[in-house]
């Protein structure tokens, strides 16, 4: 998994419907200082993040099939963890 | 998943029999700013969702699969949503 900032919201009407009613944002992978480093993702919420936050994202493959209990899910990048602190020492 | 502008199409007659009739859109990965940030690629776009110029959204790696409604394809990048707005 990996450590990012909720950037933007993704809009859409025509889509696959394993998105359907889903939140899904555009998240800016960052260090844990907070420095955004590397591109860009998008990532399906579930946990209820808003833009602004930092959040852990990730996924292994079919891992959403099991988390939305639907049977297709074209889903890689999950939204998972709403971080409140983060404490880490530099190397 | 990334961010993408749909910019060609590719027409195969001879391929895979999971892709006959299914659309293969060559897609522009680029930055929710829409700057290009990766080397363009092919996605398929099993939904008929995007033409060129479109903004979408393709899910990469094995979950690409799970696009077509036979759960199996031998792809790796599939588009999964045409995209509206980002705000």
């Amino acid at each position: 998994m990996f450590l990012a900032r909720v950037e933007k919201r993704i809009v859409s009407a025509a889509k696959h419907k394993a998105y359907d009613g889903k939140t899904v944002y555009v998240v800016q992978p960052v260090n844990p200082d907070g420095k955004p480093h590397g591109k860009e993702w998008v990532a399906v919420d579930y946990v209820g993040a808003n833009i602004g936050d930092i959040v852990v994202c990730g996924g292994a493959p079919g891992v959403a099939r099991d988390v939305f209990h639907i049977e297709l899910a074209p889903i890689r990048t999950l939204i998972m963890a709403i971080v409140d602190k983060i404490e880490y020492t530099d190397r | 998943m990334k961010l993408g502008i749909v910019i060609g199409n590719v027409w195969a007659s001879k391929k895979t029999p999971e892709l006959i009739g299914c659309r293969l859109s060559i897609v522009q990965p680029v930055s929710s700013d829409l700057k290009e940030n990766d080397l363009p690629l092919v996605a398929a776009d099993p939904l008929n969702l995007a033409t060129g110029g479109d903004i979408v959204v393709y899910v990469t790696s094995t979950d690409a699969t799970q696009a077509f409604d036979s759960g199996f394809a031998p792809v790796n990048a599939a588009i999964v949503e045409l995209v509206e707005e980002i705000s």
